[in-house]
Order: structure tokens, then sequence, then C-alpha cells
């Protein structure tokens, strides 16, 4: 085996997000990120769960959140998968950016930061893709 | 993340340390808002802030509608890189007054 994979449950609960922050933070380092593009990464998986917190959960601490990141030939690939509410695709449009009203910012975070974001609802709930390319120090 | 607010002149400034994400936003907004009403000058001081997400930006965006709303002036004293980093990553960088010290932010009065 070649790569790096790692999967979490979590339930929808805030305390934990310091938790995928670090996980995260500690995986792109280690495939040799620099310490922006490492902060950026993980702000926008940290958005991706935020989301699913207060959208398809509601609030509501006791949802289901699986996180799986992946090495890929060239950067991370991350899923997310909820079983709750889908997605309202107003949101998923990110708000026009500039503009000094607070919401849709964490939509247009992830955007801007991750090369690839896709929404998928399945039969057994919803299902977030994301990907950034590895661009190595040099 | 540990939140408190300290009087100088006639400023109000409140200090935050830690971490500002979905778990601890609520507690900046609702402090914020309380000494808003309270002061000229409300300055929040983010230089011991390690992280902050959208819902944190939101809040400092509502903070300063209400200043403008009130005629109170919102200013943030001192961004770090990883804070500037969002601050532009979500372009709102421009409608904050931001300085880097505690006399900046109130000097003006």
């Amino acid at each position: 085996m070649t790569g790096f994979r790692v999967s979490f449950a979590m339930a929808s609960d805030v305390r934990y997000l310091p938790v995928v922050r670090g996980a995260v933070g500690a995986l792109t380092a280690a495939i040799g990120w620099n310490e922006a593009e490492c902060r950026a990464v993980v702000l926008a998986i940290d958005e991706a769960i935020t989301n699913i917190i207060r959208h398809a959960y509601q609030g509501r601490s006791d949802g289901l959140i699986e996180l799986e990141c992946r090495e890929s030939a060239d950067g991370l690939e991350f899923t997310v998968l909820d079983n709750g509410e889908p997605p309202d695709p107003s949101r998923i449009c990110a708000r026009e950016a500039g503009a000094d009203k607070p919401g849709g910012l964490g939509t247009h975070i992830i955007r801007d930061v991750m090369d690839s974001v896709s929404y998928q609802r399945t039969e057994s709930g919803n299902r977030f893709l994301a990907a950034k390319r590895l661009r190595k120090e040099t | 993340m540990k939140i408190s607010i300290r009087d100088v002149g006639p400023a109000k400034i409140v200090d935050v340390d830690g971490d500002v994400d979905l778990g601890t936003s609520g507690t900046l907004r609702s402090t914020l808002f309380a000494a808003l009403p309270e002061t000229s000058i409300l300055a929040l001081n983010l230089k011991a802030i390690r992280y902050i997400d959208s819902s944190g930006i939101a809040t400092l965006i509502e903070v300063l509608n209400d200043s403008r709303r009130l005629n109170k002036q919102f200013v943030l004293i001192g961004l770090s890189t990883a804070v500037e980093e969002v601050f532009r990553l979500t372009h709102v960088i421009r409608i904050f007054r931001i300085v880097q010290t505690e006399q900046e932010a109130v000097g003006d009065l």
C-alpha cells in the first residue's frame, strides 16, 4: 500500500471540530503542503462538517458524520457522509463574497479552497466530495 | 476559547484567546453584542486567536452592521497570519477597520 487513508465516525457535536482540524492538519502537513495550504484545507473541511451540523442536522448533536481522507496520486480527496436533511440548493451556491452579509461564507470558503467539490443525495443520506491537488514546496 | 473585557479610556477591549468555531462563536457573539451598547468604541483583540471559521467571521459582520446602526466604532486589533488568511478568503477584510495596537484602536478620540 502507498499513501494514506483515515476515516472518522463522529457525532454531529461541535466538541469534535477541533479533533477533525487536528487530524486533517497533521495529514496535510505530512504530505508536504505548506502552512498556508494546510490551514486553508483544514478550514474547508471544518466548514463542510460545520455545514452538516448546522443545516443537515439543524444543530442536533446526535447525528452521524463520517469523514474519510484519502491521499490520491496528486493530492487529497475527502468524503463526508451524513444522514441529515438534504442541502438547500441556494446554500450550495455560495453567495457573492465581499458583501457585508454574514450568510454563505462557509460554502464560499470550501469552493475557493478546494479544487473540486460535489454533493450527492444518496438513499442513506448526503455525500460531500472534495479534492485538493498537491502543490509541494520545492 | 477564553474571553475577557477591559475598559481602556473610552473603549471596551475584548480579548479572545483560542479557537473561534461553531462551538464558540455564539459566546463571542453574545459578549460583543452585550458590550456594544455600553461603549463608543468596541475593540476586539484577535492577537491570541489561533483559528476562526466562517461562523466567527459572520459574527464579526453582524457586530459591525449593528455598530453602524448604533453609530459606534467596531475595531479589530492585530490579525494573526492565520486569521488574516480567513478574512482574505471571505473577501471581508476591506469592510473592517483593522489596527495593530490598542493605542491605534482608541487613539482617535
